[in-house]
């Protein structure tokens, strides 16, 4: 989604920072996406040789097949031998929203049809162990060009007796882009969100490890052994004001300390089919005004649990589930000093699942729940009727994606994805009406499915 | 001299079995295995060279020479072999104990009669 964890100014205004907390702790994307859609990188298959559908389920980026878990496992360095290669692709994204209802801040119609997003990509083999995937988007509504995604990756592989191992380094923004499995925030259902899908005034809150995509650097170490166990961890900090303001990042505020991200998955690769099952841990304590004297920070303990499966065949019919849980620890010490929260201590609970089913790599159909609890909390919630933000649904998506086949016309330069999706709550923020923010900034009732949403997309890269 | 003619007896019988087992591959089903197992890596379609060589006309083809294909190891363009239905076999069995140093990273398909069907497969691309 063009999501919400929109670009934040810091102020040390007292009506603005609660507001600033507010929106840091509420307002992170609902799905959980970083700050740009899902990706399609053509660039990959021209540097390897492969069809879009080798590396990806439906022959369109993000969800990856075993073959493009390796590919990034490797560093992005695999090719056909053939040099020369230039490591560039572009995308962009087009969508006519309706929603239940226009939102009461005046943000935007009923319907609205626009451009999502233009992006850039230098993606692809640097040296024979180093390669990229980088991203810079221009999103709707905005004039300036950010980096939303970058994943410098050092990869080798080593021999330990009879075990094989790919061991590697990540130079990252975003603590799950590393990550080569489907379920966790950067890289789950949806691949495509509409910006109008959500109100932008009030929104459920995300774990923290889901909301800093572009917010914070990191340096990760991983390895893969004998293709099965997958080990990860680094440490994160958060840019300096003004290398965000130069990369156009998300200002989220800045860590005290280092952020701890850590990661482990078992994974099977059965050629027919495949699993995986893996633990997420991350904790940071965060301050949201970088001004603050008082040292006093917010601090998030998240740990998940996800798994995955495909079924991949003849790739004729292919069966997909990916699932993902995640708790967090919230101990608001900076905002609840601030008379921002009710509580001192809180936690929230996101559940996450998604299956599809997909015809000749080119038919698409999925289905998603999400589910987002948490403590009641009236002043940090306080969009919501009875201070709870639950928010859940559901959403459908139909797609059509023609080429990235390996015979397909203009392979592998022309890519394009066609497709209906409807996003439809059953609870937002706490049950099914909520306080809206009107024009004039004051609350009005809003109903959850007023922000049901029905989009049409067309998807393409180059 | 006996046991030499017996050795010889046991080797034609072996080989016999052997390029039985692949001569009676079925290649439709072979279809199916080279799209689970190798078509990530490699291509049907003459000509086309993926992270590996086309494998239309891998049937004879001395091993390294695909002409448009730049990522053999010295191996395997040193190796000597001609591919042909039982050397295929033994290859997709355990690729490192045929060309121990090769690139491919494929770990080898266990199932007899799946190697047979898609050696069968390959045998029909033109």
């Amino acid at each position: 989604m063009l999501n919400s964890t929109s670009k934040r100014a810091v102020t040390s205004s007292p009506a603005k920072l609660l507001q600033l907390v507010q929106k840091t702790l509420c307002a992170a994307a609902l799905f959980g996406l970083s700050a740009s859609l899902a990706h399609a990188v053509p660039s990959y298959a021209r540097q390897t040789g492969s069809d879009c559908a080798s590396c990806h389920v439906g022959s369109y980026g993000p969800q990856l097949t075993p073959y493009g878990v390796k590919f990034k496992l490797g560093g992005y360095t695999d090719s056909d031998g053939q040099d020369g290669k230039i490591p560039l692709s572009a995308m962009t994204s087009f969508g006519v929203t309706q929603t239940g209802k226009a939102p009461a801040d005046g943000s935007a119609h009923k319907t609205n049809s626009t451009s999502m997003e233009t992006s850039l990509f230098v993606a692809g083999r640097l040296t024979d162990n180093i390669g990229i995937f980088s991203q810079a988007t221009t999103a709707y509504n905005e004039r300036t060009v950010s980096l939303d995604l970058l994943d410098l990756r050092y990869a080798r592989s080593l021999k330990l007796g009879d075990n094989e191992a790919t061991i590697g380094l990540s130079l990252n923004n975003n603590p799950t882009l590393g990550d080569p499995f489907n379920a966790l925030s950067q890289w789950r259902f949806p691949y495509i969100a509409s910006k109008f899908g959500q109100d932008n005034g009030v929104g459920a809150p995300s774990p923290l490890v889901e909301s800093l995509a572009a917010a914070v650097y990191g340096l990760n170490a991983y390895t893969f052994i004998n293709n099965s166990f997958y080990a990860e961890g680094g440490l994160y900090n958060t840019p300096s004001r003004r290398d965000l303001v130069g990369v156009n990042g998300s200002d989220m505020g800045k860590f005290k300390g280092l952020g701890y991200y850590g990661r482990v998955a078992y994974f099977k690769d059965l050629k027919r089919q495949n699993f995986s099952v893996g633990l997420l841990g991350f904790n940071a304590s965060l301050q949201p005004d970088r001004q603050d004297q008082s040292g006093l920070a917010d601090k998030y303990t998240d740990l998940g649990i996800d798994a995955s499966y495909q079924f991949l065949g003849n790739r004729e019919h292919i069966f997909t589930v990916n699932t993902s849980y995640i708790k967090e620890w919230q101990t608001l010490n900076f905002t609840n000093s601030g008379l921002g929260s009710d509580n001192l201590k809180n936690s929230i609970k996101q559940f996450r699942l998604a299956g599809s089913y997909t015809y000749n790599q080119t038919w698409g159909l999925t289905t998603a729940f999400f589910d987002t609890r948490g403590t009641t909390d009236a002043t940090l919630y306080s969009g919501s009727l009875n201070g709870s933000p639950t928010t859940t649904g559901y959403i459908l998506q139909a797609d059509w994606t023609p080429l990235g086949k390996e015979s397909s016309w203009g392979a592998p330069f022309a890519n394009v994805r066609l497709g209906v999706q409807y996003t439809g709550y059953t609870k937002y923020m706490g049950g099914s009406t909520y306080n809206s923010l009107d024009v004039n900034g004051g609350s009005v009732l809003r109903n959850a499915k007023d922000n049901n949403t029905l989009m049409l997309f067309l998807w393409t890269s180059i | 001299m006996k046991k030499q003619s017996l050795l010889l007896a046991a080797l034609a019988l072996s080989a016999l079995i052997s390029q039985h087992a692949v001569a009676a591959g079925d290649a439709k089903k072979g279809a199916d295995v080279f799209a689970e197992e190798c078509g990530d890596c490699h291509s049907a379609i003459p000509g086309k060279s993926k992270k590996g060589p086309t494998l239309t006309g891998v049937i004879g083809r001395k091993a390294g020479t695909v002409a448009n294909f730049a990522g053999y190891s010295d191996t395997m363009k040193e190796s000597g072999i001609v591919w042909s239905a039982d050397k295929i076999d033994a290859y997709i069995t355990h690729p490192k104990k045929v060309v121990p140093a090769g690139k491919m990273k494929y770990d080898g398909l266990e199932d007899a009669a799946a190697r047979a069907d898609v050696i069968a497969y390959l045998s029909s691309l033109k």
